[in-house]
């Protein structure tokens, strides 16, 4: 049975750290400011800002350090990572998740975040949040309902989430837990110990900057590993910034997905609002949903 | 300590470890041998198909002529001159193509035209039955690794993991001397020619000697064929890597998918060929070599590991033996990877 951490309460503290790529301060401003405006005291770890010369915002044994202090401290309700990029692989065995096991708390991003959140749900079974992370609060990002709607989740309300038809939907109902993410990065897990189980499950996928036959390459890795055969439903997320070779694919991503789920009947949404657009709503990775596509809606709800 | 003794402090564990940990594994997996396809005679056929990305009739003809001046005859696959997009005709096509060279018995060998994407797609539409009994050739590299790999894990058949079609020169005459040789190091393979390359050792090798089978290719497809029944199976084994158009993150991120799979631990070898590496972005700067990346992954074993072996997308692309027993020796003045033979072949 999945474990769910407790929602934050009034004054509860929330951590920042940067377990991948580098990010200051000042771009993580108009986060910090909304999480306390939110009433929440903001905790920054020593990785977010850090005079690191290079990708990562510090040496591994900076992010693993930063990053375990906020598992243990029980002072830290949950801990948002301040932004993906590329790093989380390389720590992922370090970390000890002995105190977190039994007092859980939320782990809060996305993209290379999907490491941590298969890695949990997978070893662990405990509930994670594929929400928007820092950035997303700049530019006015902090008013809007994606953004929103992780401080819904955080408070603990049910959200119920609608998105618009989509030509290539699949229509009926799933129940099943939802688990998913980054494609790259779950194919890229594929055969180790961070590996996700999908049967039975509503699986979500989205990806940003990928050679469309590189996307094809990894559906093709996903199906070809068992992962597409047996799933309860299927979201699709963005998409975006695709790259095309020289000589062009001919595919369109949704295209791609699509094609290769021919042969199988469970629900699908294509368009969802999870991705590394604006378009991003907070879901809970590990915990029970239901799928509806229907002709005129999509919704899902806890 | 200094680098000189680390090296040699390690030479003694990296001579024997390794081999005894290979017999051991070995034992325990009842692996058998390859089955090593018949080498070629004057006068065999080659078939020339593709499995993955586009090539036209013209852009193979160097190919042709000098194949032919081997003493080898050609057949032309269906698939070569269609065009699917990126594709070398659509999915059914490709596949039935290469079936036919699969189940045609006067086909003694299959040459890729070229790599690009595309074997995943209509790998598992491919019935390789007919070639347990007959094994035969199957040559090229890049994408391609999938058929090699799938080939090897599945049916115990040994490939030639080389250049195709779309590497051999316009003009001969004005080709390099390295271009040249790793296009007739084709036809030495297939010739039955027992394999030796002698490579210039890298300052960062770490020193020994190994035997095993000797497997690999595009470090991206490895990492593709993870969790999937195409997979590598590396214990006891010299595992040889390359790439491509790579960022230097996306190669860590693969070495890592290679360790957290299982895949460096119970290694007799590591051959690490070129790497093509894409400039990391303005601002984005990786801060790590290829070498800081690979060596940190194999920090905790002990096999030899040689840097810079001449196999990848680059002119110095030298035919090996997907699948054959190699003995790998890595030596501060000297560098070899040999083909073994065993008694009966």
């Amino acid at each position: 049975m999945i474990k769910t951490p407790p929602y934050l309460q009034k004054n509860d503290t929330i951590g920042i750290v940067c377990p991948a790529g580098y990010m200051s301060i000042e771009k993580a401003q108009a986060c910090i400011n909304t999480l306390q405006e939110w009433g929440y005291g903001v905790r920054i770890g020593k990785t977010l800002g850090n005079d690191s010369p290079n990708y990562f915002s510090g040496t591994d044994a900076e992010r693993l350090s930063d990053f375990q202090q906020m598992l243990d401290d029980d002072e830290i309700k949950a801990i948002l990572c301040a932004r993906g990029g590329y790093g989380v692989g390389r720590i992922i065995e370090e970390i000890s998740f002995k105190k977190f096991k039994k007092n859980p708390k939320w782990i809060i991003g996305f993209s290379d975040i999907t490491i941590l959140h298969s890695h949990i749900y997978s070893n662990y079974e405990i509930a994670g949040l594929h929400a928007p992370m820092a950035s997303a609060f700049n530019n006015g990002g902090n008013e809007n309902g994606f953004t929103g709607s992780l401080k819904n989740v955080l408070e603990g309300h049910k959200i119920r989430y609608q998105a618009s038809p989509h030509v290539f939907n699949k229509k009926g109902e799933a129940v099943g837990e939802l688990v998913g993410g980054n494609l790259s990065l779950l194919a890229h897990i594929t055969g180790t110990s961070s590996d996700i189980k999908t049967k039975g499950k509503i699986l979500f996928l989205e990806d940003v900057g990928e050679y469309l036959y590189n996307i094809d390459r990894m559906l093709y890795q996903l199906k070809r590993s068992g992962k597409l055969n047996k799933l309860a439903g299927l979201i699709v997320g963005g998409f975006t910034e695709n790259k095309d070779t020289e000589r062009s694919f001919g595919k369109t991503a949704n295209e791609i997905i699509h094609d290769i789920l021919k042969e199988y009947k469970y629900p699908v949404s294509f368009g969802f609002p999870v991705s590394h657009e604006k378009e991003n709503y907070a879901l809970k990775i590990g915990v029970g949903y239901k799928l509806k596509v229907g002709k005129s809606k999509v919704t899902l709800e806890e | 300590m200094n680098r000189k003794n680390f090296l040699s402090s390690l030479l003694t564990t990296g001579a024997t470890f390794p081999l005894s940990k290979f017999m051991e594994v070995h034992n325990e997996m009842n692996e058998l041998p390859s089955s090593i396809p018949p080498y070629l005679k004057i006068g065999d056929t080659i078939g020339i198909t593709c499995p993955a990305g586009n090539i036209t009739l013209e852009e193979i003809q160097p190919a042709i002529q000098q194949i032919e001046s081997w003493g080898y005859k050609i057949r032309i696959g269906d698939t070569v001159g269609k065009k699917d997009f990126t594709f070398g005709g659509t999915d059914p096509e490709r596949a039935k193509d290469f079936q036919q060279m699969l189940d045609d018995n006067s086909i003694k060998a299959i040459l890729c035209a070229r790599g690009g994407y595309g074997s995943i797609r209509i790998l598992d539409q491919l019935n390789f039955t007919g070639i347990l009994a007959k094994p035969k050739w199957i040559i090229g590299f890049s994408d391609i690794t999938f058929i090699h790999s799938h080939l090897s894990r599945n049916f115990n058949i040994a490939s030639i993991h080389s250049k195709m079609c779309n590497s051999f020169p316009d003009d001969w005459s004005k080709a390099e001397p390295v271009q040249i040789e790793s296009i007739l190091s084709i036809r030495k393979a297939l010739s039955g020619e027992q394999m030796k390359y002698d490579i210039v050792p890298d300052a960062a090798n770490r020193n020994g000697s190994a035997t095993g089978m000797l497997i690999g290719g595009n470090l991206k497809t490895i990492e593709t064929l993870s969790g999937t029944k195409s997979d590598m199976q590396t214990t006891g084994k010299i595992l040889f890597v390359e790439d491509t158009g790579e960022y230097l993150y996306s190669i860590d991120r693969m070495f890592w998918n290679l360790k957290r799979a299982g895949k460096l631990d119970e290694l007799a070898g590591l051959v690490i060929g070129g790497f093509k590496i894409k400039p990391d972005d303005p601002g984005e700067e990786f801060g790590k070599t290829l070498y800081d990346i690979v060596l940190e992954k194999i920090k905790d074993f002990y096999y030899p590991v040689c840097f810079g072996f001449p196999v990848g997308h680059q002119k110095e692309n030298y035919a090996l033996k997907h699948g054959v027993i190699h003995s790998l020796e890595v030596n501060p003045a000297t560098v070899s990877l040999q083909e073994i033979r065993s008694a009966k072949s």
